[in-house]
């Protein structure tokens, strides 16, 4: 798999280079409409949860306070990234229906271009982020874990986005089926709400959110950025080779799916 | 496994078949695997069936037949764009398929930036592509237009830059198909010209072409393939001339009455004499629906004669199809004389070793008396028919004259 990607480092990069010059061209605000969409999100969220259901957000990391807002973005951020992997794959794939009738190159070039250049997106919300924490006066060393968290979570998400890919190739429901569920996702993962809401209160809800793989992430995210703390000692390098794992599997299922794929798409 | 020839071979293909499956309803939904189950509204069709072909290094091998006979789905399984479903294809080196020019190429970037990504898409290394880009840029003839974005292309520059891309890959087997067609006629030469300089390098080139005369010129071998099938592979003259054998003899079943006539009215002249047929036959008589050049055939013609009269001066005017008269043949002309003459007659005119190139040529007849002043009857576009390529040679003109060079 290795060998694979780094053959065709060229063409991954050609994608993305491509992707990345045409995401914004004809616009004036280029990359800063990227940001719009989770800013906006996390205005009518953090108002709606705080002022209407009163959801109150963990002490941050600093003792001094807590910032539902912040709270929210850090979640926010971190399932942005795992969501924008997931559909990002989905539709590159399509896209390059005609392209892969006429030459031969791996399906996973474009895709993984792709996300290459979401991850600049990913880092520009990240900044926003640091900024929020900075205001806030919120600052930890365990800032640099987050690093690991988040590589894990994008080759998570790149692993299942892979699966999902060469699926809706074949199946076109595919994508509608996986808005549905990513819809239904957001909230059994702690992103609106802190992890300990739903501890105690219901048996099976608690159970739910404990076995969603990004719960796991986010859950981190909120402990090295908001709280400042460290998760346990295995968290993080089993997130990450869980992430690593995912990757490996859905790149698998991708090639052996693959062969034939100028032919359906 | 290998026999000692195969070291020679760039392209071995052995049984391979290609299948499709052919959808009758939307494919690809949930709902139809849920509902139907698999495979029950898809039909199988054989795209290429078991041919079996082996193209030698350094050759140019041409792949001809009707659309749809399955020759780019067999240039498709040599470039890798699909797998063969039966037997297999063994390749000797870097493939590049220039099945269309400028693949992948995005109109918001420029010309520059479409070489990189081109480039890698034929499987080029950055550092490849690096070496060979202003060489590219050059062969495009496009320096400077290179920083713009190619939707600011024509469709010719656009081929130009995805041509110079294509063959600065260096590739070992480049797959051609029918994109030579396409930019300005020097561009074209230049493109020749560089397909001849890679088969002197050693090069193989596989070219999917309709343009028979074209491959005639550069291919070492043909391959005829019909609904999916080898017909006959080998020497270049003869497939091209089986397979218009083929399509000419197709087009005579299929349009038995190619000659009728136009309709008889606005006839002039004094109603002596009525031409009341013209046709083309073949040189043994038998009714044909085109000629083919540098094959003899003859003009027949019947007219009624109603009073006996003295060897009238038939002549047959022959137009080409874009107006110009290409020859008016008559009998005075050539010094024959009918005699004396009543009632129904049937004249065929040999025309030899038929020097009309491919075309349509329309026919106009008129009868004269002996004298040559009185008009006895005249029947404009009495027919049209068409001259075919008998080698694949289209030619430029309107006759191939039979020319002989000497040198002193």
């Amino acid at each position: 798999m290795l060998t694979d990607l780094y053959t065709r480092r060229a063409l991954i990069w050609a994608f993305a280079n491509r992707d990345f010059k045409t995401r914004y061209r004809a616009s004036i605000l280029g990359w800063g409409w990227s940001l719009l969409q989770p800013l906006a999100t996390l205005v009518v969220f953090a108002a709606v949860f705080s002022m209407v259901f009163r959801v109150q957000a963990p002490p941050l990391g600093n003792g001094e306070s807590t910032s539902y807002a912040a709270f929210l973005f850090t979640g926010i951020v971190t399932w942005n990234l795992f969501s924008s992997f997931l559909n990002l794959s989905m539709t590159q794939l399509k896209a390059s229906g005609d392209l892969l009738k006429k030459v031969q190159f791996p399906g996973w070039a474009p895709v993984l271009g792709a996300s290459i250049v979401q991850l600049v997106q990913v880092a520009l919300e990240i900044i926003v982020l640091m900024g929020l924490f900075v205001w806030q006066r919120n600052i930890g060393w365990t800032w640099i874990l987050a690093i690991p968290i988040l590589i894990g979570t994008a080759l998570f998400a790149q692993g299942i986005g892979l699966i999902l890919a060469i699926l809706n190739a074949r199946f076109g429901d595919v994508q509608y089926i996986v808005a549905v569920v990513l819809g239904a996702l957001y909230f059994l993962t702690p992103i609106l709400y802190p992890i300990s809401m739903v501890q105690g209160h219901n048996v099976l809800l608690s159970a739910v959110v404990k076995l969603n793989p990004m719960s796991w992430f986010v859950q981190s995210m909120h402990d090295v950025m908001y709280s400042l703390t460290v998760p346990t000692w295995w968290v993080i390098p089993g997130l990450l080779i869980g992430g690593f794992v995912t990757f490996w599997i859905g790149f698998v299922i991708f090639n052996r799916a693959s062969e034939d794929l100028g032919e359906y798409l | 496994m290998s026999t000692p020839g195969k070291a020679d071979l760039a392209v071995s293909i052995s049984g391979v078949g290609k299948r499709f499956k052919r959808h009758t309803d939307r494919r690809g939904s949930l709902k139809e695997l849920i509902v139907r189950g698999r495979a029950k509204n898809e039909e199988d069709f054989w795209a290429v069936r078991d041919v079996s072909i082996d193209i030698p290094k350094g050759s140019v091998y041409g792949l001809i037949g009707h659309n749809g006979s399955g020759k780019s789905t067999l240039l498709k399984m040599i470039g890798g764009i699909y797998r063969p479903t039966t037997g297999s294809i063994v390749t000797d080196g870097r493939v590049a398929a220039l099945i269309e020019l400028g693949a992948g190429f995005h109109p918001d970037m420029s010309g520059r930036e479409n070489i990189q990504l081109n480039g890698s898409l034929l499987g080029m290394s950055r550092k490849e592509i690096n070496a060979v880009t202003e060489e590219i840029i050059d062969f495009s003839g496009l320096s400077e237009f290179i920083n713009e974005p190619v939707k600011h292309y024509s469709s010719g520059m656009y081929v130009r830059l995805g041509f110079a891309v294509a063959v600065h890959m260096k590739p070992d087997v480049l797959l051609v198909d029918e994109v030579l067609a396409v930019g300005d006629e020097e561009f074209q030469r230049k493109c020749f010209d560089h397909l001849y300089a890679l088969r002197k390098a050693g090069k193989t080139i596989i070219v999917v072409s309709h343009g028979l005369g074209q491959l005639e010129g550069l291919c070492d071998e043909v391959a005829w393939l019909e609904h999916g099938q080898l017909q006959q592979a080998g020497n270049t003259t003869d497939t091209i001339a089986a397979y218009l054998h083929r399509v000419n003899r197709d087009e005579a079943a299929r349009n038995p009455n190619i000659t009728a006539t136009r309709p008889e009215d606005d006839r002039a002249g004094n109603g002596v004499v009525r031409v009341t047929k013209a046709e083309i036959v073949s040189a043994a008589g038998d009714p044909i629906n085109h000629a083919e050049t540098g094959a003899t055939f003859n003009l027949r013609v019947g007219f009624a004669v109603s009073e006996s009269i003295l060897g009238p001066n038939l002549r047959i005017a022959l137009q080409h199809d874009s107006g110009p008269l290409v020859s008016m043949i008559s009998n005075h002309a050539v010094g024959y004389d009918f005699g004396t003459i009543e009632g129904e007659q049937l004249v065929d005119v040999a025309i030899e070793g038929n020097p009309l190139l491919p075309g349509r040529y329309r026919v106009h007849i008129d009868v004269f008396d002996y004298t040559g002043s009185t008009l006895l009857d005249t029947w404009n576009d009495a027919m049209e028919f068409p001259v075919r390529s008998q080698s694949g040679e289209i030619g430029q003109g309107f006759v191939k004259l039979p020319a002989r060079f000497t040198s002193h």
